[in-house]
């Protein structure tokens, strides 16, 4: 709560000086961490934090992020459509492989199992929306704080050798994925999503299998799409279709949602929108702290380990910086194993506080490129709250 | 493939057990507030999603409200009148608004 009369108040400050509802210019600070988890869980998870159930969005807490790989029994949720199948059988579950293509394919997940190279991908699926909580005026969305993400270790086949298996006609350009979500209306445009066939790489499979169990029914149980590097819009859930074509398909999830102004910002204000927009695709560099949380009391003197991940789009994570001084000074992180580029790098940092009474703790990625993440506020609002990358402050008390 | 063997020998397996049958959806008792117009609320919005979507938005302009009703019926094609429209979005902002119509 301290956090949100802290924002309410440098917003009604900043609106003071310079004598216009700031408000209406679109601000980015930090996201809301206030947020408890719920008393219900869902099944196969443990209680998460609820934002409705139907269709159902669950966010991870912050703490879990001190791991490379959250568990499946904490990995967030997120549906788009309400209708989602409470009955799979695996043993008549097929996935159908058509358009234009020499031969149309339906594979079981038996066959799926057998007949093709098994392969394991490290990665990171995240929401283009997590953190929207940290943009003002808020955009519509849900307002998740940091935790609509999750890394996991997933097994399955790559793509490229089921299209393979298909055989591409000449002309082939794009591939629409559909899962077995479904609207309350039929009017209502289906969860479809397109990629371009130049886009496809090695490490795009179909994946049955998430850190070594089944994926959860919530996670898209049996079979999802796993496009590393990718925010999760295209991580279709219940794949049950592949189609191929030679032209794009104009559809409602993929021209209207999950888009970001197109200018070298990605960035416009309330009172005026860009003209012309683009989809999110490749996640940016970004990082958050596990531990501590914010709020928490820390020891004088006391030997503290600040732990967390960072990932980007798949470039890899060069440092992370921690500061303990509001951003004058930073000092790198211990970062742990590198398990793949598309793998959450954990961060590790530690330090004996030698003063009493409030501490900033603040964590900042750097990838290969030399990309790193802005301050909060040097982040431009948009619309849609998509790819808010800020670097993570976390208030503690030292006692 | 040793998990389908498995399932075989053992006719039951902890993990495909949990998708064997039909998984339940917990249904959560969202606190919304009632007021005139919550009937429309409930005919027409808890069609496609739950109440935590309204109360997530926080406190918004009839300005937003009216924009969320109208994206609802063009682009997800809810077949939502135009009296009811004007009743979700009074409904809404009474309840759920910032007091600015902006």
């Amino acid at each position: 709560m301290k956090r949100r009369d802290f924002f309410k108040t440098s917003i009604a400050a900043s609106a003071a000086v310079l004598g216009t509802t700031s408000l209406a210019a679109g601000e980015t600070h930090q996201p809301n961490e206030t947020r408890q988890v719920s008393k219900y869980a869902f099944p196969e998870k443990r209680p998460l934090i609820t934002y409705s159930d139907r269709p159902p969005l669950l966010e991870t807490p912050l703490s879990v992020f001190t791991q490379e790989f959250t568990p499946n029994d904490q990995f967030f949720v997120r549906w788009h459509l309400p209708d989602i199948p409470t009955h799979i059988d695996p043993d008549t579950y097929t996935i159908h492989i058509n358009g234009f293509v020499k031969k149309e394919l339906k594979i079981s997940i038996q066959e799926l199992k057998t007949d093709f190279e098994q392969v394991e991908v490290n990665a990171v699926v995240q929401c283009g929306g997590n953190s929207r909580s940290a943009f003002t005026p808020i955009p519509g969305g849900i307002q998740w704080g940091s935790g609509a993400m999750g890394c996991a270790k997933w097994k399955g086949v790559r793509l490229k050798d089921i299209l393979d298996k298909a055989g591409l006609l000449e002309g082939a350009k794009w591939i629409g994925f559909n899962g077995r979500e479904k609207a309350a209306y039929f009017k209502t445009p289906n969860f479809v999503r397109e990629i371009e066939i130049d886009e496809l790489d090695d490490h795009v499979i179909i994946a049955y299998e998430m850190n070594g169990e089944d994926l959860p029914y919530l996670n898209g149980y049996p079979l999802r799409l796993v496009l590393p590097g990718y925010y999760s819009d295209s991580w279709v859930k219940m794949l049950s279709n592949i189609t191929v074509t030679d032209k794009y398909k104009s559809l409602f999830f993929m021209d209207k949602a999950y888009r970001v102004p197109d200018n070298e910002c990605e960035c416009e204000t309330p009172e005026n929108l860009a003209k012309k927009t683009k989809p999110i695709t490749i996640m940016n560099v970004k990082s958050v702290i596990g531990y501590p949380e914010n709020g928490a009391k820390i020891y004088h003197n006391s030997q503290v380990v600040v732990r967390g991940v960072a990932w980007d789009g798949g470039y890899g994570i060069n440092k992370v910086l921690i500061s303990l001084d509001d951003g004058k000074t930073w000092e790198e992180a211990e970062l742990k194993e590198d398990l793949g580029r598309y793998s959450y790098r954990a961060f590790l940092f530690g330090f004996k506080p030698k003063k009493y009474g409030k501490l900033n703790i603040m964590a900042k990625a750097v990838n290969s490129l030399g990309e790193e993440q802005p301050l909060s506020k040097d982040i431009g609002w948009n619309r849609g709250g998509y790819k808010y990358n800020g670097i993570h402050v976390v208030n503690v008390e030292v006692v | 493939m040793k998990k389908i063997v498995l399932l075989t020998a053992l006719s039951i397996s902890a993990l495909f057990a949990q998708v064997k049958e039909s998984v339940e959806v917990p249904y959560i008792p969202f606190e919304i507030k009632m007021g005139k117009g919550f009937d429309a609320v409930q005919a027409d919005c808890l069609m496609c999603h739950s109440f935590g979507y309204i109360l997530n938005q926080g406190p918004q302009s009839r300005k937003f409200w009216r924009g969320k009703v109208d994206k609802m019926i063009e682009e997800f094609k809810a077949p939502i009148d135009k009296k009811d429209a004007k009743i979700i979005e009074d409904y809404l902002f009474e309840n759920y608004g910032n007091g600015k119509e902006q």
